[in-house]
Order: structure tokens, then sequence, then C-alpha cells
């Protein structure tokens, strides 16, 4: 039988000797940041960004016994009006995002492609919305997912570990890295497995 | 038997590290201007490939790592960067070779793409359907999706055994642009630990 998320959490919680993060609150969860300084990372810089409109948290690393098993890493483009757009639709099909995901000092995603024309995983375009041209009766196009679903049961961030992805993007045509611009800045969202901080009876 | 435990029990098999990073991996190569040809073989040049091209520089894993295919991902773009059916409509069958064995053995691609195409599993909707033909594709007008070929099994590539992945047709036409192969699965980065 497979592992399931909640024994992931706790034999990573018995490896490392968090023996209460079996007693926390379990739920569903996602941070996101964006690289507003386009200085190739995102969460790192999370403190000092505006919350919600552009992160959820306020610095890159859990409290206390929480914790989030990482089940689904998706990238994004915010604009200067603080929208969430499509990574395509703004950069392009040509476009690749070569990701790392960081835990402490340990690189637990390396060299991850995302392509900007639909990454695997996404099937189709089952759930995607798609854009129209403009021309109002003309069919629509697709807008592709940027995703990568974590296969096993997920990589987990620890509580009080630092976390950051480290990203470059390129023309996968021609190789060149391409500019990313700040007024379309790259966002990255970790959605999973939360376990969060319950008191219980304490206070 | 899970991916899991198919990747521990071939990696133990053949005498390879257990130990490492668990992770979820995608190899991806870039074959350039491949132009109209009956055999493209990816995973095999990388010369003058930059790090958004392909991320690795040879056609085999690490002596540490080691993977799980799960995921074939196919896309062809023009030179502008705009997406197109891979290989237009014709039909084109895939292999992959792990060392000197052959383990997915001329799998028709075209019925997971293309506006005449029957997906393989019922996820796959309407891939590669050219949504719009009223208006021609753009890099940021897309009008279809890369085809993608969910693996049923497990196909485990072992560290430091050469793998090659090969597309046949007649004479198919790939443009002047890119066409791009990934993989994607489970697989195990190497770890030191507490070696260093």
């Amino acid at each position: 039988m497979a592992l399931s998320a909640q024994d992931k959490i706790l034999y990573v919680a018995n490896k490392l000797g968090l023996s209460s993060l079996g007693q926390m609150q379990g739920s569903t969860g996602a941070v996101y940041d964006v690289d507003t300084d386009v200085s190739g990372q995102i969460f790192s810089s999370a403190s000092r960004h505006q919350n919600p409109g552009v992160t959820n948290v306020t610095q890159n690393e859990f409290e206390v016994n929480e914790a989030l098993l990482v089940e689904n890493i998706a990238f994004y483009v915010r604009d200067n009006s603080g929208n969430v757009r499509n990574f395509q639709q703004v950069y392009g099909s040509n476009a690749v995002i070569v990701f790392d995901l960081v835990i402490g000092n340990k690189r637990v995603m390396k060299d991850t492609p995302v392509f900007g024309s639909g990454s695997p995983y996404t099937f189709a375009n089952v759930a995607t919305a798609t854009v129209n041209d403009g021309a109002e009766g003309t069919a629509p196009g697709v807008l592709p997912r940027h995703q990568v679903f974590m296969e096993g049961a997920g990589i987990l961030i620890p509580p009080q570990v630092q976390w950051y992805v480290d990203y470059r993007v390129f023309n996968i045509v021609t190789g060149s890295s391409i500019f990313i611009s700040s007024a379309s800045a790259i966002g990255c969202y970790l959605f999973g497995t939360r376990v969060l901080l319950n008191f219980n009876t304490t206070i | 038997m899970s991916q899991v435990g198919k990747l521990g029990y071939v990696d133990s098999k053949l005498g390879a590290p257990s130990s490492g990073q668990q992770t979820t991996r995608i190899l991806f190569n870039t074959i350039e201007v491949p132009g109209i040809t009956s055999s493209l073989s990816f995973f095999k040049n990388f010369q003058g490939l930059t790090n958004g091209q392909t991320n690795l520089t040879q056609n085999k894993l690490d002596s540490m790592e080691s993977m799980v295919i799960k995921t074939i991902w196919l896309a062809q773009y023009n030179s502008s960067g705009a997406l197109n059916t891979f290989g237009t409509d014709l039909q084109q069958t895939l292999s992959i070779i792990v060392g000197n064995q052959t383990v997915v053995k001329n799998l028709p691609i075209q019925f997971n793409q293309g506006q005449n195409g029957q997906a393989f599993d019922r996820l796959h909707e309407n891939a590669a359907v050219v949504v719009d033909t009223l208006t021609s594709e753009t890099a940021t007008y897309q009008r279809c999706i890369p085809v993608e070929i969910r693996l049923l099994t497990d196909i485990v590539i072992p560290p430091q055994v050469a793998f090659e992945v090969r597309v046949e047709s007649n004479s198919a036409n790939y443009g002047t642009g890119a066409v791009v192969c990934a993989l994607s699965g489970y697989g195990k980065i190497f770890s030191a630990g507490s070696s260093f």
C-alpha cells in the first residue's frame, strides 16, 4: 500500500525527533510568494512582502509544530497591478522555468523544468481556462498549466527550517535566458497537506 | 508494487545505492532545428545545449541517482517559439532504450495528440486539438498543448546506464524550431547526508 501523506509527515517528524507533530491539527494548505526583486529566488524575501497581495507567509520558515507536505508546486506571473496571470500568456510557450526547491541546506528538487507550453502531469487542458484572442465570436486559445505534481507522498518542509525556490527562465528553442521584468514577476505556490499548531487545552 | 517499491527493488537487484533524496524528477532534452526526418533521438546529443534546453550533461544518470519514468512528454516549437502539433498529423512511434534493452517498443504517440486523436487515458481529453483554426499561433497565443502519454508500468532508469528516446516516422516535418522530450516520474538524487 502506498504511503499516505499523514504517514510521510509522521515518518519524517520521527526521524527529526519532532515527537509532538503528530498531535497537531492536520489540514490542507498552500504558501505563495513572488520574486518581486527578480533575484532568482522565491520565498527567501517573503518577510518584506505585502500580505496577502504578494505572499501569505511572514517568513520562509514555519513556526514550531507547523509543517507542509509539498504535493504540488505551481508557477504563475504577478503583474504590476497585483493580478495573477498565466506564465505562458506573458512569457510564451517557448519559455521554460528550471527550478530547485531547497529546504534547509538540502536541494530536494533538482533542475526541474516547468514548460511554458504546459507541464507533464497537467493532462491537456482539463480544468484550465481558455483565453479569447480579443475578437468577439472567435474561438479561444489554450492557457496551459505550469505545475509539478509530486510523485510518491510529497516532500515535507519541517517546522523552523528555511525553504526557498531557486529558478531561472530560458527560451527552450534558442537556449538563451529570458529577461524577467519586475512588472511581470514570477510567483510560486507550494500546496499540500498542512500541519497547524494546536495547543489543545494548554492555553 | 508501488513506484517507490519498484525503484528500491531494481536498485537492490543491481546493487545500486538505496540512499539519497527521494523526489519528483523530470529529465528533458531538446533537438534544435530537427527539420524533416524519419528518426529523432532524444537524450543522445548534449553538445551546444544550455541549461534551458536540457538538465543532463550525458545520456545517463549519476552514480547515486535513479528514477522511475511515469510520463513521456513531447513538444514541437517553431522558430518563433509557438507550440505546434508534434510531427504534424503523421503516425509516429516512440521507443525507450535503457542500456541494451528496449523497455518501451514502438508506442504510437499520434493518438494522444492531433485533431483526430483518441487518447489512451480517460483524463487526457482533447490533447493537442487545435482550438482556434482562425488565428495563427504565436508564442503567447497557444492553440494546442503538448503530447503526453502516461505509462501503465513503472520503467526504471538505473544509475550510470545509458538511455535514449527514439521517435520514428515516415519523414515527419518537425520544423525549424526545436523539439523537446521530457521523461517525468519519481527518482532519487544524490544526497551526501552527514558524509561531507
